[in-house]
């Protein structure tokens, strides 16, 4: 549900931040009303496990790290997502939670539990949906994360 | 959904909208499209000069509405009994009050009030709106939904029956198969609180951060107290069309979910800003949590 308009507003993107979209992370820290968001970069930290146990996976086994921020009604707030890969199947999902308000620490670490229940053991092929509902203008946002770590690990 | 091979792609009302066919859809379908999302836009918007919403927010008067209008004020008016008035389409004054204007000023301007009430404010025949004095209306909780169904009229106008249509969070499956749809975490996009399976049907999405622009302002706007709501962050429902899915979604963030089921059957996942998540019982799909 929206209001009838025909432009989009800047501050709606605001609410959007993806992991490893530099760009939109940054505009979304420039309209959180100068709150400092430590900035959105990705840091492939690929802590490489030894290149002989590649096997004929797509995905070079590793660790991959990537950070992203988004809007609470808290403000600016982000998340820090770890993920082991090893034979193209996701061995370990961490994801840090850096909200500072109650209300965000309870919610990131529902989601903590939930994201680990979700992915941990399944293909990352496999993660996929039709369609994505909710409060980002993308729909999509899941799955281009999920993309985003793939072309990650396939670089 | 796998056989739903061609994608259209283009912004509407102010949201990026998507409409999956077997085949390319042909001009002509575009086309007729692209016309109907305009006579919608000119009748509704609260964002253009030209719009009948806008008269009426100028002048009081008899004002005749287009005849999709009937279903819209329908469900509306059983939003509002069923929502205790707090679903109202007269939200626009207060959304404008808050900020969340036409010219996006993004500040408030006015302190809150209560939204006025609908038997005070104008009357509806079916056809014709009455009002004495001018009257900002918004239908910004079912119109969207509305506006998608009506998408999928013209489609079937042209002999297509298998589609998926999706405006950013207001979605309808058609045709044969089912469509897996991921919820999205409200405060993180990155994320999934779980998946709703939909066929011939419709699943939309409502969360108060959607367009959100200062401290506890967004558009999800209680009429009761023309202010915010704060409790209830993100909801998702599942129900035969967009239109009663959309308003729905919407009025799971003020009322009680029996008291809806008066309105229309329906399936429902909603998320409280405590981090608790509650469901329908006979909700269909998975929840991570």
């Amino acid at each position: 549900m929206t209001t009838l308009t025909s432009k989009n507003a800047a501050v709606a993107l605001a609410a959007f931040a993806l992991l490893g979209t530099v760009a939109g992370c940054s505009s979304a820290a420039d309209t959180a009303s100068g709150t400092d968001t430590g900035t959105t970069t990705e840091t492939d930290t690929n802590s490489g496990t030894d290149s002989g146990t590649t096997t004929s996976g797509t995905y070079t086994d590793g660790t991959y790290d990537a950070s992203a921020s988004y809007q609470s009604p808290n403000g600016t707030e982000s998340i820090d997502v770890e993920i082991t890969l090893a034979d193209n199947v996701i061995t370990a999902v961490t994801v840090t939670g850096n909200g500072e308000s109650p209300d965000s620490q309870r919610y990131q670490g529902e989601f903590e539990n939930g994201i680990a229940d979700v992915v941990v053991g399944k293909n990352i092929d496999e993660i996929s949906v039709d369609k994505v509902a909710g409060s980002s203008l993308t729909s999509g946002g899941f799955n281009d994360a999920i993309e985003q770590i793939k072309s990650e690990a396939t670089a | 959904m796998s056989a739903l091979r061609s994608a259209h792609r283009f912004d509407a009302i102010g949201a990026p909208w998507q409409i999956d066919t077997a085949e390319p859809l042909g001009d002509d379908v575009t086309t007729a499209i692209a016309e109907r999302i305009e006579v919608f836009d000119r009748t509704y918007s609260r964002f253009r000069d030209d719009s009948l919403v806008a008269r009426i927010a100028a002048t009081p008067g008899v004002h005749s509405f287009p005849d999709d209008a009937g279903p819209l004020f329908e469900l509306y008016r059983s939003l509002y009994e069923a929502t205790d008035g707090a679903v109202s389409p007269l939200v626009g004054r207060a959304l404008e009050n808050l900020g969340y204007d036409r010219a996006y000023s993004l500040r408030p301007s006015a302190s809150a009030q209560p939204v006025p009430a609908w038997n005070d404010s104008f009357a509806w025949n079916g056809r014709e709106l009455s009002t004495v004095r001018p009257v900002t209306l918004d239908v910004g909780a079912a119109g969207k939904g509305y506006l998608v169904d009506i998408v999928g009229a013209v489609l079937r106008d042209f002999g297509i029956t298998d589609f998926v249509i999706d405006a950013s969070g207001d979605l309808v499956h058609s045709g044969a198969g089912s469509l897996r749809i991921g919820l999205e975490h409200p405060l993180d996009p990155t994320k999934a609180i779980g998946i709703a399976q939909v066929s011939n049907g419709s699943l939309c999405a409502s969360a108060s951060n959607r367009r959100a622009w200062g401290d506890g302002l967004h558009h999800v706007i209680d009429a009761l107290t023309g202010l915010p709501t704060r409790s209830v962050i993100a909801t998702w429902a599942i129900a035969p069309t967009a239109l009663l899915a959309d308003g729905l979604a919407t009025a799971l963030f003020f009322t009680d979910p029996e008291r809806l089921t008066a309105v229309c059957p329906f399936t429902y996942v909603r998320m409280y800003s405590t981090g608790r998540v509650d469901h329908s019982p006979d909700f269909e799909g998975e929840l991570f949590v």
